[in-house]
């Protein structure tokens, strides 16, 4: 198990080396000189070259990259074109309410995208099973952006939720009824592969032999599905939603561009069209970091769960 | 969801088999009827509509349906159904452009992999990161570097869907791969390039082609989200998820603006996602 979490990490570390080659790439594509962008328009000539030296600028290629990284692992990511800000402090500060809208997005979509792959897989080929499939489907299909949409239009008129910002950590009154829009949007992305996932694995684990043995023995039914078939069909839907972080974060960036969600996705939305490159490659940075480590966790986690992988 | 491990098996299953039973599924039938009709509106429709989808008409703006204008008009004074066919050929357009490039560059990875071992390990240990990585990063980092446009979101849907189509070709490339004809071609002396394309690509294409499809409503989302975002193409050429966007500041006053373009591009999604559904559900009965 060692051997193979070494080699994931291993890989892990790869990617991410090329994430950060991609970062440093986006900085070189900039269009005008980036040490006078940076400058700005007030910038005198030693100033420009103050920071051409402190950019490295006039090193070759290979030393520029050798410098960045350093620069990156300090959480030094530069300065915004537009308002001179330190990014690594916008997106520090950004980070937190992206966090907090993905984890109140899965706080209701996990347990009922669960709950209905379940009924859908006992209730095989049934209505319900055909009801949860067709929700299942029309989830990936739409586009989030019309659900959001949707959402406002709906809290507008009926003037329920709060529909733009956010207002301070969500478990506070202040704070939570900024949240149920933007994470309802968001939490429908996960609920139909969920489903999905629970109702395949969970079928499959419900026709194996050990849940066969259990029923044989006397197992209620409860126990025979929370038990026995739901525990071996839990790690697929682990994965699973370690995978759909991706998505996660895709839509993470229009539900925080609709409702206006300070979040790091809107901060890499704004920065690229303002054409701020140092602020677009430091959200886009954390954001495909974020993302690697998740995933990292998320092995480490199925290794320990599942025993038929510890010995090997 | 294209990245359900049983699509492997439905897409490498046998085509024909599957259509009977899928001929014989009413749901089947109303997703291809659906996707007929978002087809001919978009490319029939430019053809008849008697306004033009970017010339500007001021005192017309936002009108609600109407006899002359059925969906009303855009902010802009512009006929909105005329705007969406536009749209809606943009947005299918750009989804076949992404998946084809797809196709091109994961269907030669796959084949590669397949036919030269030395080539297998790395070339799917990238294939391998690529697939997980999120499809909004692509779009994010691509638009970042190349500025938002053409482009930058065929490429962006391009390698978001790439690498499964790799997994898949090599997949089928692998089971040709073993059969005798392979090596009766090796015997008799043909170069790599003939064996690759007579033999190998000739025999593996099918499960490459439908799995490519079903790839087809991913890319339509991609490349919509981008759109709404504004990094996708820019105004004023008329594309769903632009159209969209266009309407949010509106969304009080004229709700159908936005309303109508994302209805259209869930329309085309949907019947593509059924369909895979369907496949998958055709494999998996075939299969128990």
């Amino acid at each position: 198990m060692a051997g193979r979490l070494a080699h994931r990490l291993l890989i892990s570390l790869f990617v991410l080396l090329g994430v950060l080659l991609v970062g440093f790439l986006m900085l070189q594509v900039m269009p005008a000189d980036p040490a006078a962008a940076i400058a700005g328009a007030q910038g005198t000539e030693a100033e420009i070259e103050a920071i051409r030296r402190h950019l490295g600028l006039d090193k070759p290629v290979m030393v520029q990259f050798a410098l960045y990284l350093s620069r990156v692992v300090q959480g030094d990511l530069g300065q915004s074109i537009i308002n001179s800000a330190s990014v690594f402090e916008q997106i520090i500060g950004a980070a937190g309410p992206t966090l907090e809208l993905m984890c109140a997005a899965m706080i209701w979509s996990l347990p009922l995208g669960l709950c209905l792959g379940i009924v859908a897989a006992l209730r095989r080929g049934g209505m319900l099973d055909r009801v949860v499939m067709a929700v299942s489907v029309m989830g990936v299909s739409i586009p989030v952006f019309w659900v959001g949409l949707l959402l406002v239009q709906f809290a507008a008129k009926t003037r329920a939720f709060p529909i733009q910002g956010r207002a301070g950590p969500i478990f506070t009154p202040d704070g939570f009824p900024h949240v149920i829009l933007p994470a309802t949007a968001l939490g429908l992305i996960l609920l139909g592969p969920v489903a999905r996932m629970t109702r395949t694995t969970l079928s499959e684990a419900l026709n194996a032999d050990h849940v066969r043995t259990a029923r044989a023995k006397g197992a209620g039914p409860v126990r025979v599905v929370l038990g026995h078939a739901l525990r071996t069909a839990l790690l697929p839907i682990i994965t699973l939603v370690g995978l759909q972080v991706g998505s996660l974060m895709g839509g993470a960036v229009v539900t925080e561009t609709i409702f206006s969600w300070p979040g790091v996705g809107r901060l890499a939305v704004n920065a690229i069209t303002t054409g701020d490159y140092p602020m677009a490659q430091g959200a886009i940075l954390f954001l495909a970091t974020a993302f690697i480590l998740v995933n990292v966790a998320v092995d480490v986690l199925s290794e320990l769960a599942d025993p038929r992988l510890r010995g090997r | 969801m294209m990245s359900d491990m049983s699509m492997t098996e439905v897409a490498a299953g046998s085509a024909g088999r599957t259509w009977r039973r899928m001929r014989a599924n009413p749901t089947m039938l109303i997703a291809v009827t659906v996707l007929l009709a978002v087809l001919l509106f978009a490319l029939i429709g430019p053809m008849i509509s008697p306004y033009d989808p970017y010339e500007t008409a001021l005192r017309m703006r936002l009108k609600p349906p109407s006899a002359a204008h059925w969906l009303g008009t855009d902010s802009q004074g512009r006929d909105l159904a005329t705007r969406l066919m536009y749209g809606a050929r943009t947005t299918l357009m750009l989804g076949l452009a992404g998946v084809t490039f797809a196709a091109l560059v994961g269907g030669t990875i796959g084949l590669l992999a397949a036919f030269y071992s030395r080539l297998d390990n790395p070339l799917m240990r990238l294939v391998d990161v690529m697939l997980s990585f999120p499809s909004i990063l692509f779009g994010l980092s691509l638009a970042a570097m190349m500025g938002p446009g053409l482009d930058s979101l065929i490429l962006a849907i391009g390698l978001s869907i790439m690498p499964g189509i790799a997994r898949i070709s090599r997949g089928a490339a692998l089971s040709v791969m073993a059969q005798d004809y392979i090596d009766g071609g090796r015997v008799i002396g043909l170069p790599d390039r003939t064996l690759m394309s007579r033999y190998l690509l000739a025999n593996a294409y099918a499960p490459i082609l439908t799995y490519t499809t079903l790839a087809f409503g991913d890319a339509v989302l991609l490349a919509a989200a981008l759109g709404f975002l504004g990094l996708g193409l820019q105004p004023p050429t008329a594309e769903l998820g632009s159209i969209a966007a266009e309407g949010r500041s509106f969304l009080f006053i004229a709700p159908h603006v936005s309303f109508a373009a994302s209805a259209l591009i869930f329309l085309i999604v949907l019947p593509v996602n059924m369909l895979g559904d369907a496949l998958r559900d055709a494999a998996d009965r075939r299969a128990s």
